[in-house]
């Protein structure tokens, strides 16, 4: 049973970073200043080492007195900070070439910014203006920001975080300000709202961090501290400070660790309270009352960690038809079969289960986040699978629907249509296994199977509508991947408009569905009608349908058509692609004495469409 | 443990210098890491170790040990 209950001293003697972040997330202990710097001394000496993180922060007030609040975050996660305060003051300056911003190389940059520092009309009262008057201030206050951002934003610093902080006082009119005409706190919400969508439509690798969220999680009278605000322009009490440091420190840990992709969670006392087995359908905690609401509540939750693009796998030591009869006929289940990308319902040690997991995924085990309220399988996992991040389920239900609030590895930064269908991709992927299961018991061989699936492949060249995306297959895959290059979204933009790279994606759809953008190439054009293959990466969610090839040859012919006479490419052997490792003879490039792949396009002509068992549609370069 | 080694260690730890150079005569112009960023910090971590709360009209007064130790002991403090 996880331990509910820490004084301090406890904190001090628990060994792993993950159970010190999920204890201080239970604990609710409010640390003072001496005992943040105790604990994140103590983090620091614990395994494995840590990894550096460079952080630059542009400021309008006091930003140094929040050093031993990232130092503490930073520690917890494994992370030595090295922070950068620009001079007080909006410091445009660090938005130029040469500034020591920039010589520092951050991999994270925040802006501490205040409203009143974007527009001088906010040093009066908002409530003062009638509703036309707010709405044009509005729209000035969100471009002149976003011009400040955007001057920080064309410059290499790393993932920006940009925040406001919000008004030490309550809105203008007090208690009728929500229903008033002229409030302050609806011309603050809408001007938000303007605020994320800009950046989300406008900027690449920018993330509005919002301080009215943690404001409210740990209320005014928390969050501020006007002796230090007035006397030494510093904002924020402790718990303040702790949960703003922890909130950049997270931007920093998804930059820096494996991409999180699945939630694997065990359901007796996880997913309800109770044993299947022995309280059976009846006597488990599911539903509106005590303890079971807390575990409909954790469910719920769950169907959010899922439209924020992680998938849900069950890994449990129970009877299948035990746990079947739960998710088709409890009342109050509200996880279904269709939510769980995959599952493993046995008696199997679940190391082993989580193995088997993977690789019906497709998914390396750094990408799995395992649920469980045992201390023996919690500790099995860690010990035998150490890249796998183990949370252990709170022993009190109250405090089950939160426990992975405080995983920054569950937090992203972006969101595009593929991580919101990536469910219905996976369902859609048990359906063709099936329908294959189904052919080879007729006696079919892989190519029926392959025709009758009447795929189409969409190409697209330098498009942009997809950064995000084209950014995140960068970031994310690691087993199809040629040369594993990662690219931030300011990157990647940087390719698409030179003219010197040829940059393409492409969807796949067969009679299941559309697999959405899932593989990426970058060519570079160099001189001599030489082109290099920068990057070439699929997702493994396509594997074993020919897309690879086809993908490839159709690029082949394009660049062929262009002029270009020789294609060099590499693979790059990581611990994880030796899948590709003959992809590039396979495909008929020459491995040279330089230890690069060659392909001649006169010697070697790219094969044609009708090769491959998919119909290509691409777009037709003047 | 008396106030004056309980507020040994918290100036040793919020400065990040050792204890040994805190004595019961110790001034902020003595130490090169009591600057002003060290001195709000310091009134931040004195108000949490000794479970006080510091008026900001005290800030400036409270630049000495001495000074922090007559401070505590009218606010009652024992260790």
């Amino acid at each position: 049973m996880a331990k509910t209950k820490f004084a301090f001293d406890d904190l001090t003697q628990i060994s792993s970073r993950s159970e010190l972040r999920a204890a201080l997330a239970l604990s609710r202990l409010s640390l003072s200043l001496p005992q943040a710097q105790t604990l994140s001394a103590h983090a620091k000496t614990l395994t494995p080492g840590l990894q550096p993180l460079r952080l630059g922060i542009v400021h309008t007030y006091t930003s140094d007195l929040l050093d031993p609040w990232l130092d503490l975050a930073a520690s917890l996660e494994g992370l030595e900070i090295a922070t950068y305060h620009a001079p007080y003051g909006l410091a445009l300056q660090e938005a130029r070439e040469g500034s020591e911003l920039l010589a520092h190389q951050p991999d994270v940059t925040l802006l501490l910014l205040r409203r009143e520092d974007i527009h001088p009309d906010l040093q009066r009262p908002i409530t003062g203006l009638p509703p036309a008057d707010q709405q044009a201030l509005s729209g000035e206050f969100v471009d002149r920001l976003l011009a400040i951002v955007g001057q920080f934003r064309a410059h290499k610093i790393g993932q920006l975080v940009v925040s406001l902080l919000p008004s030490l006082t309550g809105p203008g009119l007090g208690i009728y300000d929500a229903q008033a005409e002229r409030s302050e706190s609806a011309w603050w919400a809408s001007t938000k709202t303007l605020v994320g969508t800009r950046i989300r439509e406008t900027l690449n690798a920018t993330v509005y961090l919002d301080l009215d969220e943690i404001l409210q999680q740990v209320g005014r009278r928390s969050f501020f501290d006007q002796r230090y605000w007035y006397s030494a322009r510093f904002p924020f009490a402790a718990d303040a400070a702790r949960e703003l440091a922890r909130r950049v420190v997270s931007v920093g840990v998804l930059g820096k660790t494996p991409k999180a992709k699945v939630i694997v969670l065990d359901a007796d006392n996880t997913l309800w309270g109770g044993v299947i087995g022995e309280d059976g359908m009846n006597g488990i905690g599911l539903g509106p009352d005590y303890p079971g609401s807390a575990f409909v509540d954790f469910q719920k939750r769950l169907l959010e960690y899922q439209q924020r693009g992680f998938i849900l796998a069950l890994c449990s030591k129970n009877n299948a038809a035990d746990l079947d009869q739960v998710l088709r006929e409890h009342p109050h289940q509200v996880l279904k079969d269709e939510h769980f990308a995959a599952r493993r319902v046995n008696w199997v040690p679940k190391p082993d289960n989580l193995i088997s997991l993977a690789e019906e995924l497709n998914l390396g085990l750094d990408s799995f986040i395992f649920v469980d309220d045992s201390d023996h399988e919690c500790a099995a996992v860690r010990h035998r699978l150490p890249q796998v991040e183990v949370i252990q389920t709170p022993s009190r239900p109250v405090d089950v629907p939160t426990c992975l609030d405080h995983v920054a590895r569950l937090e992203v930064l972006t969101l595009t249509a593929e991580d919101l269908a990536k469910t219905e991709m996976y369902a859609q992927e048990r359906r063709r296994r099936e329908f294959s299961e189904q052919l080879e018991q007729g006696g079919s061989g892989a190519g029926d199977y392959l025709a009758k699936l009447e795929m189409k492949m969409r190409i697209g060249l330098d498009p942009a509508e997809h950064l995000a995306r084209l950014s995140q297959l960068t970031q994310k895959t690691n087993q199809f991947n040629l040369t594993t290059r990662r690219y931030d979204e300011h990157q990647m933009q940087g390719f698409i408009d030179s003219d010197d790279w040829v940059v393409a994606d492409f969807s796949l759809a067969d009679t299941f569905g559309d697999s959405g953008i899932v593989g990426l190439a970058l060519f570079r054009k160099l001189e001599a009608k030489r082109a290099e293959l920068d990057t070439f990466l699929m997702s493994c969610r396509v594997i074993g349908r020919e897309a690879e090839s086809a993908f490839m040859h159709s690029l082949l012919r394009l660049l062929a058509d262009q002029g270009i006479e020789e294609i060099v490419a590499d693979y790059k052997p990581t611990a994880k692609n030796e899948l590709v490792k003959n992809f590039l003879p396979q495909q008929g490039f020459r491995l040279g004495d330089d230890g690069r792949y060659r392909m001649q396009l006169a010697e070697t002509p790219p094969k044609p469409e009708s090769a491959f068992p998919i119909q290509v549609d691409m777009p037709i370069v003047a | 443990m008396s106030t004056f080694s309980k507020l040994q260690q918290t100036i040793a730890a919020t400065l990040k210098v050792p204890a040994t150079k805190i004595t019961e005569t110790t001034r902020d112009e003595e130490l090169a890491a009591w600057d002003s960023l060290g001195h709000v910090n310091l009134m931040m971590a004195l108000e949490q170790t000794f479970d006080v709360m510091l008026d900001v009209e005290d800030f400036p007064k409270l630049n000495s040990v001495p000074a922090i130790l007559a401070y505590l002991q009218a606010q009652g403090v024992s260790a």
